[in-house]
């Protein structure tokens, strides 16, 4: 079958009655989880993903999840512009300009700019995964077990290095992670590993329980103490006037935008970037180019289309290296991933020779789940602001008895909660230490195919471990690892002063905003 | 109470103790199978990653003691206790769905946290209680999965 052809299948299968119900449910459950400070898009995913488990067809699930994320990244900005708290932290640089229009009144005018701009950035990256997806698995269709091998190890070592600030650490984290997913019954010779005689440990860590416990887990019960510290108190929101934005603005935006989502997807496609990264990046272009730069940091309209664009961009394009190779760029792609692989799926080339109608339906399911984003913003919004004004203390009981019922559903054993409790003390001893914890889930999903490709590879060429470097294209990949881990190690810790350092100009620009009117009501 | 922790030491010096209990454990616990399928050792793998382990954490304490590189994280006893009690009560939790079942459980869990973080008004409790029973039998019904039952006979 041409690509063209198996477009054609799936199409019918995204605008199925099912798909287009759950795009619509993940997209409202992704903004609000976005919305409320202190819960992440990652932690929305996995709440969803043990329900999807009773679902047929595994496109439909992989498009809830989706859905949720496309929704999480709009969702951010909502509390970014109401509150000036970022939902996300891809809605940083949202706040910079979306919380002073608020501060004028024009909450409206800034929620609608910023969702034309997610919906624009959206859209352009999704087009450019489908586009790119088969291109790129036609280039790497002649790799075999020891080219996965290499991409394994390049995968991780990408991630270890530009998450978090301390390479040793993250390495470390990794390092857990591996040996995590190490734990119990290896699959080639059936030996138990790592049991410590324990019957909870026999059977292995289970993803599902292990990401609930270590993200989900471990932001309620911190977002709980904060409520605790903080006595429960509720930051004032903006009300929502009724002023939209105009077709003259819009087209005014419009340029910002498309410069935006292009920077963006460019450094979404690169694992380990991520939304995070690529807003401060867009933002900053946007100001150079903009006619009117002064305006930026006192609600410039283009700031918020530069800031929102990039973020929702880097949806779409942080799904080409995942869905084509197999490596996932950052922790919600690596749900993504585990999700796959909870369905009997490996991402990689082979799902798009294997299963291409169901890898199409999933990119389709991505620009459709976009372009839903529109009239689901257009007219959730209000309501959805008005769930941060909920106190904390009606979700988080819900959310952490959702957790733990999901943990259990993974294979309906109670020691899948025991592991949820032990592995919860330990991503808290992590915390206090320091240690990010995105390393270690990344190994945890990257060892089964890591493992598996390393065993079936030297059994393959008898045991000589030096294959991985004898070949021509596992050793061009591995040089890569290197050449990449020192270029992008250097790149990001420019990017991160220069964030910090915007940051920190912005904040001063708000403060100074504030000081008038505080000074007005003494 | 206020100390602070020096992480890049103390993450080292206790990632570096795990790795070598690993180590010293590891003929022990992984067993290289009596006879020769032509696969590799599951060693390792398993193998690879301590020794990595191990040398990133003597790199870590290396760091902070020769170069002086360190991240100091303020730990606050008035701040961190919360967090504690919270974990420590998942942690009965979990004990108490496996001895009394999961509805029972959350109710009592859960109505003793929203104690713990201030709330007194009553249709906050009921809204925990309804909350723990709607969940279980969405799980049971909608995605056929049977949370433990315990004490309750349904």
């Amino acid at each position: 079958m041409t690509d063209f052809q198996m477009i054609m299948q799936a199409l019918p299968q995204v605008f199925s009655l099912a798909n287009i119900g759950m795009i619509l449910i993940g997209l409202v459950i992704g903004m609000i989880v976005g919305c409320i400070p202190g819960l992440s898009v990652t932690l929305g995913i996995i709440l969803m993903l043990p329900l999807t488990y009773t679902f047929d067809d595994p496109a439909t699930a992989i498009i809830l999840l989706l859905a949720v994320y496309v929704g999480g990244m709009y969702g951010g900005s909502i509390s970014a512009i109401t509150l000036n708290t970022p939902g996300t932290n891809s809605a940083i640089a949202t706040t910079f300009d979306g919380y002073p229009l608020a501060k004028k009144g024009k909450v409206k005018k800034a929620l609608d700019v910023s969702l034309f701009a997610s919906v624009f950035g959206g859209l352009f990256s999704a087009i450019l995964l489908l586009v790119c997806a088969s291109l790129i698995t036609k280039l790497v269709a002649g790799f075999t077990t020891v080219e996965y091998f290499s991409m394994g190890i390049l995968g991780i070592s990408l991630i270890a290095g530009v998450s978090g600030d301390s390479l040793p650490k993250s390495i470390i984290s990794g390092m857990i992670g591996l040996l995590m997913a190490c734990v119990g019954m290896d699959a080639v010779t059936g030996v138990t590993r790592m049991a410590y005689g324990l019957n909870t440990l026999k059977y292995g860590i289970d993803m599902l329980p292990a990401m609930i416990a270590l993200i989900a887990l471990t932001q309620v019960v911190m977002k709980l103490r904060d409520f605790k510290v903080s006595g429960g108190k509720l930051d004032d929101a903006s009300k929502i006037d009724k002023e939209g934005i105009t077709r003259k603005e819009a087209k005014k935006i419009l340029p910002a935008c498309l410069r935006s989502s292009a920077v963006a997807s460019v450094l979404g496609a690169m694992p380990g970037v991520g939304g995070g990264v690529a807003q401060f990046l867009c933002y900053n272009e946007a100001r150079r180019t903009s006619k009117h730069p002064e305006e930026f940091g006192k609600g410039a309209l283009e700031g918020i289309a530069a800031a929102e664009s990039s973020n929702n961009a880097v949806v779409g394009s942080a799904m080409i290296p995942m869905l084509t190779l197999g490596i996932p760029g950052d922790g919600v792609t690596a749900l993504l991933m585990s999700a796959f692989i909870l369905h009997g799926i490996t991402p990689g080339p082979t799902m798009f020779t294997k299963q291409g109608v169901m890898a199409y339906t999933v990119i389709l399911g991505c620009l459709v789940a976009n372009i839903l984003l529109a009239p689901i913003g257009l007219g959730m919004t209000r309501g959805v602001a008005k769930i941060v004004q909920v106190k904390y203390t009606y979700l988080a009981p819900v959310i952490i008895m959702f957790c733990f019922a999901g943990a259990f559903a993974a294979t309906g054993n109670t020691k899948e909660l025991v592991l949820c409790a032990a592995i919860l003390i330990f991503s808290y001893v992590l915390t206090l230490l320091d240690i990010s914890n995105t390393p270690l889930m990344l190994g945890m999903i990257l060892e089964k195919i890591m493992e598996s490709n390393f065993v079936s590879a030297s059994m393959a060429y008898d045991r000589d471990y030096t294959i991985f470097l004898r070949r021509p294209i596992s050793a061009v990949i591995l040089i890569l690892t290197i050449v990449l881990l020192v270029s992008m190690m250097r790149v990001n810790k420019r990017i991160e002063t220069l964030n910090a350092q915007q940051e920190a100009e912005m904040a001063a620009e708000h403060a100074k905003m504030d000081e008038p009117e505080s000074s007005a009501a003494n | 109470m206020k100390f602070k922790i020096k992480t890049n030491l103390v993450s080292g010096i206790l990632m570096g103790l795990f790795s070598i209990f690993l180590l010293v454990t590891m003929p022990q616990q992984i067993r290289v199978p009596a006879f020769d399928s032509g696969a590799p050792s599951p060693r390792i793998i398993p193998m690879i990653c301590t020794v990595l382990m191990l040398v990133f954490s003597v790199v870590l304490i290396i760091q902070s003691l020769v170069f002086k590189k360190e991240k100091v994280v303020e730990f606050d006893w008035q701040k961190e206790k919360p967090a504690i009690i919270l974990i420590l009560a998942l942690c009965v939790y979990v004990a108490l769905i496996i001895y009394i079942g999961y509805v029972l459980a959350s109710i009592i869990i859960f109505c003793l946290v929203l104690f713990y973080c201030g709330e007194r008004k009553w249709y906050m409790f009921v809204y925990t209680i309804v909350a723990a029973v709607l969940i279980y039998f969405l799980f049971k019904k909608v995605f056929l999965i049977n949370l433990p039952s315990g004490l309750l006979p349904f």
